[in-house]
């Protein structure tokens, strides 16, 4: 069977995903994701001042950083096919 | 009072801790202790207004940090007795020591204001301030003016010293600091969120508290500089949009700092330093005694869970 030269089906490196199974995010990633959780933050903060508080604040950053990569993967924008994080959740369970 | 500083103090005290207490003090109690004087005192602050009507309280800053009022929400008395509660219910070293602290971050750090706090409530009902800038809640003005006072005067100034201090100790931030530091304090908390999350979400909801104090210092600040409208709230003398900056003490000069019965604000730093040295001493000198004591209702509580109590308690009470 041909594979799709555009996803990478081969299994992440151990310590790559967590104990679920999802990814890391390190380096350049992780900063990106942190930056975009602020810059939209912050903005919208200046005209909507609901937004800054003690729940939304936390809330945000976590959702950007759980579903963000979570949506680039499932799009496909980061090499990681589903099957690719299938196969990775079970070496997740021992890359603790 | 201080906005994103009490944020920042957070990390600021766990990057701190005393080296036999590192990877052993609960974060999550430091966030709690370091959430409750505000929590129990500032809903009231600003108030708010339903079909109407305004609710809260009529002078802000009597409320807040005065006695009668719930000024005593910010002081070490009503910290200590609070972590005697949770120890007496718990016997959790890890959660009571790091509630204390939280605590007390929070108490001292408010003295900068020109309220300040009552450092020695109950034997002294007079507040600690040293002025440093002005104490801005008011009915009229609301946390909109507050904002764009604090964020106008040494107030930032103190939020970015607290974010350099939390800067320099960077590690704090790291990965490897959660993994190794944080989560064996509080493993049963993060193995909780654990069923939720995966592990960059954990780590997010770890930082989370810094991100939400640095942004909400950025945005209120530039809201403050570059897109509030002064007359809104006042008629102040500002000819453009945005609120002047004045990094004078008491500052900003735009609005009157509001204030309560006193000592001399020289004392101020000597009194908050000297309590903040004895809260050190006194969670030194009771580390170990705690950790035995914890070991021991640990080992009670197994006793209990195996069905064995009857016999051991007995012969403990005979």
């Amino acid at each position: 069977m041909a594979s799709d030269p555009d996803v990478d089906q081969s299994p992440p490196s151990p310590g790559t995903v967590d104990f679920r199974g999802s990814r890391r995010l390190v380096g350049a990633e992780e900063w990106f994701w942190y930056l975009a959780a602020a810059i939209t933050y912050i903005t919208l903060g200046i005209w909507h001042k609901w937004l800054l508080n003690w729940f939304v604040g936390p809330a945000w950053l976590v959702a950007f950083i759980v579903v963000g990569p979570w949506i680039t993967d499932r799009l496909g924008m980061t090499g990681r096919s589903r099957s690719a994080l299938g196969s990775a959740g079970s070496d997740g369970q021992t890359s603790r | 009072m201080s906005w994103a500083a009490h944020q920042f103090e957070i990390y600021a005290v766990q990057a701190h801790l005393p080296q036999k207490m590192k990877g052993k003090v609960s974060f999550w109690a430091i966030f709690l202790g370091d959430f409750t004087p505000d929590f129990l005192s500032k809903f009231w602050v600003y108030g708010f207004t339903i079909n109407g009507t305004r609710y809260g309280a009529d002078v802000p800053h009597q409320w807040h940090r005065g006695f009668p009022g719930m000024g005593f929400t910010h002081t070490l008395f009503f910290g200590v007795i609070l972590t005697l509660l949770i120890w007496g219910w718990r016997k959790n070293r890890a959660f009571t020591i790091g509630y204390l602290l939280g605590f007390a971050a929070h108490a001292l750090t408010d003295i900068n204001d020109s309220v300040g706090v009552m450092l020695f409530f109950p034997l002294l009902v007079l507040n600690f301030t040293s002025e440093t800038w002005a104490y801005a809640a008011t009915v009229e003005g609301g946390k909109y003016l507050d904002a764009a006072a604090y964020y106008s005067s040494l107030g930032l100034v103190m939020d970015v010293f607290w974010l350099i201090v939390v800067l320099f100790s960077w590690r704090v931030l790291t990965r490897e600091h959660w993994r190794t530091q944080i989560v064996p304090a509080d493993a049963r908390i993060w193995a909780w969120f654990g069923r939720w999350l995966p592990e960059r979400g954990l780590i997010a909801l770890y930082r989370a508290t810094f991100f939400y104090g640095l942004c909400r210092m950025i945005s209120w600040s530039a809201w403050a500089r570059f897109f509030a409208d002064p007359e809104k709230y006042r008629d102040f003398d500002v000819t453009s949009r945005g609120f002047p900056m004045d990094l004078s003490w008491t500052g900003p000069s735009w609005l009157a700092a509001r204030s309560l019965s006193h000592v001399n604000p020289w004392l101020a730093y000597p009194a908050a330093l000297m309590l903040l040295a004895v809260v050190y001493a006194v969670i030194i000198r009771l580390w170990e005694p705690m950790g035995r004591r914890e070991a021991k209702a640990l080992a009670a509580r197994s006793r209990w869970r195996n069905g064995t109590h009857d016999e051991a308690d007995v012969q403990a009470d005979a």
